[in-house]
């Protein structure tokens, strides 16, 4: 099969790889339909992660069902199904209690196993033409008839609609309130997107690529253009000078000021700064326990200058992690089928598989218009 | 008396990460004290303290784990493998803990040993903890015995290859 391989630092390309199949009986066989390119490839793209040469790509995927093994019973071949990026079991202690992203099992050791991701277990990813599901009856979310004429809304049940969504539940949104977002990638649009869905009365998102921004005001969001250095002070305009009730992180530790530099704590400190006192901040950019690759000292042994005494005299408290994926992907989903949301608006590029290696270079190069972009391995060229 | 506390590690690769997870918190530690020009002996200490850790989990691994699992899974390429990694740590160990706190060389084996490590964990947990799992080997039942060695050889100070000049003396280091 024809897969986007990882070969190296700004390295990948499509190659012929073995098939992908069934290894245990209680996997699933899927042909890809769709597979997203997430923000998070890139950190192994840039080679800033443990990602090992020669592995494949891809946590966010959907296709069709084409083979079952023998101890699958609820998922059938035909089943269109969209797979949560984490893998979990169902029956460790951290899956029993609906904490997929926390699977104790499908990678010993770690929190948390996923589909081509450096550290998260040895699975190929789906960026692919076909891709083995374990647990197929517990990772499987099958989707309702008419799925084919919204197929990029369901495959954002993969990761980032789930993942913006875990930022509000992190944080505490509740209706009638006001929330800060720091990011207006994928993850901050769907952040944005998933506070409006749950009520809040202001939804601002903070960043600085003015084409990101222009897709949040499209949502109803409030855009803060951050590029003077000025997000802090708009914010706190908006909010009468008391800042937002709630505060999300959707950037993680490759942060970047006005300047393009990485400065890892930005986004943490301008949370603690913008976020009112007893307020809440959820965090799922991602940010990762030891970095020998930045520049930054604290950084490289995965820690920040955290402004954690005024954290403390405001009384705010925190919440962090990946999304468990398991938790929201089915109410979501109806959100999808019965119209009530559309989380496509964000995709910018849909494009075959073989031109995946471009779409990396662009997406990462931050290249305009480039927000998200969706692969399909049946697209001719 | 009442019988002492049974130990409280569902299972043994919860165990034997553990001690993964103590060792790679303490060459992040050391990788900090390098930035921070830390002085040689604190270095040298923690050096130490990480080579004696090493030393105690591959050689219950060695010694009950590895055999175990062999026999379980059957695939002799994935332990042999494992074994020799082991080898390669033990020699960058003793070269170590030869080292005078001040050796030039100290900073850079202590980071050697830190990638072979980190690459000897991954494939551990990514290939043979997962196998381990997926065959009938008894998890839980190897428990109690891996941590009867593992105190033992603990309060002998890491069973070293060279023989200990007093055999009374205890390391502590280990403490």
């Amino acid at each position: 099969m024809k897969a986007l391989v990882y070969n190296g630092p700004r390295d990948v390309s499509v190659n012929e790889v073995p098939d992908a199949t069934i290894e245990r009986p209680t996997d699933v066989l899927v042909k890809i339909s769709s597979t997203n390119i997430c923000g998070s490839d890139l950190h192994m793209y840039e080679g800033r992660t443990g990602m090992q040469a020669g592995r494949i790509l891809g946590h966010e995927n959907m296709g069709e069902v084409i083979e079952v093994g023998a101890a699958v019973d609820r998922v059938k071949v035909g089943d269109r199904v969209c797979l949560p990026f984490n893998i979990g079991c169902g029956f460790c202690a951290n899956c029993e209690k609906g904490l997929s992203g926390f699977c104790l099992t499908c990678n010993p050791g770690m929190a948390g196993a996923a589909y081509g991701f450096a550290g998260m277990g040895p699975y190929s990813g789906g960026q692919a033409e076909y891709l083995r599901v374990p647990y197929g009856d517990y990772n499987c979310l099958i989707l309702p008839r008419g799925s084919e004429e919204k197929e990029n809304d369901y495959v954002m049940l993969s990761d980032i609609f789930p993942t913006g969504y875990h930022a509000t539940e992190l944080a505490g949104v509740q209706p009638g309130e006001t929330v800060v977002i720091y990011g207006a990638g994928p993850v901050g649009l769907m952040a944005a997107y998933s506070a409006i869905i749950r009520g809040a009365a202001l939804v601002m998102v903070v960043d600085n690529h003015k084409d990101r921004l222009a897709l949040a005001t499209k949502i109803g969001a409030v855009a803060i253009d951050d590029t003077e250095g000025m997000g802090i002070e708009q914010v706190m305009e908006l909010t009468g000078g008391v800042g937002a009730d709630r505060g999300c992180e959707c950037v993680g530790y490759q942060c970047c000021n006005m300047h393009r530099e990485e400065v890892p704590n930005l986004t943490m400190n301008n949370l603690v700064a913008t976020v009112k006192a007893t307020g809440r901040i959820g965090v799922v950019g991602v940010f990762i326990p030891e970095d020998p690759g930045s520049k930054d000292a604290l950084q490289k042994r995965g820690q920040m200058a955290f402004d954690f005494g005024q954290f403390w005299v405001k009384g705010q408290s925190i919440g962090t992690g990946q999304a468990n994926v398991k938790a929201y992907n089915r109410f979501l989903s109806r959100l999808i089928e019965k119209d009530k949301v559309k989380p496509s608006w964000i995709v910018s590029h849909e494009l075959p598989l073989e031109q995946a290696p471009e779409a990396y270079k662009k997406f990462d190069a931050r290249k305009e218009g480039w927000t998200k972009v969706v692969l399909k391995p049946g697209m001719k060229k | 008396m009442p019988n002492p506390t049974p130990p409280a590690y569902e299972d043994v690769l919860l165990l034997l990460d553990a001690d993964h997870k103590l060792v790679k918190k303490m060459f992040i530690e050391y990788a900090g004290l390098v930035e921070d020009d830390a002085p040689a002996a604190a270095k040298q200490q923690l050096a130490l303290k990480i080579c004696q850790d090493i030393t105690v989990h591959s050689q219950i691994e060695e010694e009950i784990f590895y055999p175990a699992v062999r026999e379980a899974i059957g695939d002799d390429g994935l332990i042999d493998h494992a074994e020799e990694e082991h080898a390669h740590a033990k020699e960058k160990i003793a070269e170590i803990q030869r080292m005078s706190a001040d050796d030039k060389g100290m900073d850079d084996a202590v980071k050697e040993l830190a990638t072979m490590i980190d690459e000897h964990v991954m494939e551990e947990l990514e290939k043979m903890f997962l196998q381990a799992q997926y065959s009938d080997l008894d998890l839980r039942g190897m428990v109690p015995q891996l941590v009867a060695r593992k105190k033992q050889l603990q309060a002998q100070g890491g069973k070293m290859k060279e023989p200990t000049k007093k055999a009374t003396t205890r390391n502590q280091v280990a403490a």
